[in-house]
């Protein structure tokens, strides 16, 4: 238990993930109501979805930013994993647990502080309470989200540190947030085909959270309401198996981790 | 299942196949119950490779190291075998205070009996901050004390005197007498094997172990160019054959700060 809330602690205390993950995407929310915005009718049915979508977004790249902090605590943690499953009680399964229950509680904390600072900027910006349809469910959603965020972060360091080297360490920490972009930007400006976006775990999390917050069944493509809907079962079920088979993947490699020093994926 | 605590057969480690040659080269060595050895060698000789080893923290190649009767390839969440390397403490991104919580936890120990130690050494105020803000002293001070903490039955310290004060060190020492526990200190300082004048002695030179002798002999080693009658061990070195003779020879170990002296001597 003390590993889960020192881990908590350690990656609240990280100032990147508070100024990338939290300052910066506030930043985004304020462009999105006072930049992006001109224009739009003070209609409800118009505003709900436009604040949805910009939450799903968002809250997104939020919760890829905590993918990177992940990615390095487990980065520079190689030595002491391999120590610590051979000479504690720490294993391979009870230290993935332990992060499946830290990422779950910081992906809900962000995801709090998403919903705040959406709710607040856009209904102060459009004065109208554009208050989220359901705020208990977005939390679920992200924390869930923070759990598969940490068991891609993971399955990617563990790739670099016991096979491919670290040459490319600080790209491959930064592969969540990029495609984070990449998936989260595209469904909200191109039509794209649903089987991708059921595929996808990126476009699973943006749209179930567009749902939570809206109470809406989310487009294909967000900033258009008329495109095809999609179905949340496929949606929640798409995450799901992605988690499951990661962390599958994730305790696997875990067993095999490679002590690695951390001066191995120094550039300069 | 082997009566040995820790038993090393063969051991080859090397970091990488393509450019480097091997940095362990066939060592051997055994630990009986309760036996303490500190194993002595210039810097870039591979002791702390050995360590490494041990814990498996080192790519073995050939070979074999047996942990309490288990190949160490083998063992999971063996609670009795501790270090003082300061990389196996780096789980999370925390004080130091936490830290210890944290491997006491995964020991099973109480971390109050290792707080104890701290503010025995008068170390308490580094408790509240985190391990890269500490000097190289206290960070060494700190991976001596958690490995001695939550009741270890093999204890293996790398260098546990680098850069602690001679205040600190003589009572660090006494702390490792008394501990009962197997032991293996690795350290390039030979004035400190005085005080551990009951225990195993090994050198380690190019990779290359050579012993056991007893501590209590130091002041009659020596070492003596070449192939000398009645030596207690010839060893292989890149500077040509060199012995190890008791009571007369080129020159006294005595004499020595550490072996990189004494091999510049040779």
């Amino acid at each position: 238990m003390a590993l889960i809330t020192y881990y908590t602690k350690g990656i609240l205390t990280n100032r990147n993930l508070w100024f990338w993950g939290v300052a910066f995407m506030i930043f985004w929310l304020v462009l999105g109501a006072y930049s992006f915005a001109q224009g739009l009718p003070r209609q409800s049915n118009i505003l709900v979805p436009y604040t949805a979508s910009w939450y799903g977004t968002i809250a997104l790249y939020s919760l890829s930013s905590l993918a990177i902090s992940i990615a390095y605590s487990i980065y520079y943690a190689s030595s002491s994993l391999a120590y610590s499953f051979r000479y504690t009680k720490l294993s391979p399964l009870s230290y993935a647990g332990t992060l499946v229950g830290s990422s779950s509680v910081l992906g809900a904390i962000l995801s709090v502080i998403m919903l705040v600072s959406t709710y607040g900027l856009f209904s102060t910006r459009f004065s109208l309470r554009l208050t989220p349809s359901n705020p208990i469910e977005a939390i679920l959603i992200s924390a869930l989200a923070g759990i598969f965020m940490m068991t891609l972060a993971m399955f990617l360091v563990l790739i670099a540190v016991n096979y491919v080297g670290l040459q490319n360490i600080n790209l491959v920490t930064f592969v969540p947030l990029i495609l984070a972009y990449g998936f989260g930007f595209s469904q909200l400006t191109t039509p794209l085909p649903p089987a991708l976006l059921y595929a996808s775990p990126y476009n699973a999390i943006q749209s179930l959270l567009f749902q939570a917050y809206s109470g809406l069944a989310p487009p294909a493509q967000l900033d258009n309401a008329s495109s095809s809907l999609l179905q949340w079962q496929y949606l929640f079920a798409s995450l799901i198996i992605w988690i499951i088979m990661l962390f599958l993947i994730d305790s696997y490699l875990l067993r095999k981790i490679r002590p690695r020093q951390v001066e191995e994926g120094r550039q300069i | 299942m082997s009566s040995f605590m820790l038993s090393v057969q063969d051991l080859v480690v090397t970091y990488n196949r393509h450019s480097d040659g091997p940095v362990l080269k066939n060592v051997n060595f055994q630990i009986a119950s309760e036996e303490k050895v500190v194993i002595v060698g210039p810097n870039g000789s591979g002791k702390s490779t050995l360590l490494k080893a041990i814990l498996g923290l080192a790519p073995i190649e050939s070979g074999s190291v047996k942990v309490f009767g288990t190949d160490v390839k083998e063992v999971r969440g063996d609670v009795r075998v501790s270090t003082n390397l300061a990389e196996v403490y780096r789980l999370a991104y925390v004080k130091a205070k936490d830290v210890v919580k944290i491997f006491a936890e995964l020991k099973g120990g109480n971390p109050d009996s290792a707080f104890k130690m701290f503010y025995d050494f008068e170390l308490g105020q580094i408790l509240n901050k985190r391990i890269h803000e500490l000097s190289t002293g206290q960070q060494k001070m700190f991976g001596n004390i958690l490995a001695v903490s939550f009741s270890p039955k093999l204890v293996l310290l790398d260098e546990p005197f680098d850069n602690v004060d001679e205040g600190r060190r003589r009572r660090f020492i006494e702390v490792l007498r008394q501990l009962p526990a197997e032991m293996v200190v690795i350290t390039h300082e030979f004035n400190l094997l005085q005080r551990l004048s009951d225990w195993g002695l090994y050198f380690m030179i190019e990779g290359r172990l050579w012993g056991k002798f007893s501590a209590s002999l130091l002041d009659r080693l020596y070492i003596t160019r070449g192939e000398a009658s009645g030596s207690l061990a010839v060893m292989e070195t890149s500077l040509g054959r060199l012995s190890i003779t008791l009571d007369h020879g080129d020159i006294a170990v005595r004499t020595a700060t550490n072996l990189n002296a004494l091999l510049e001597q040779v």
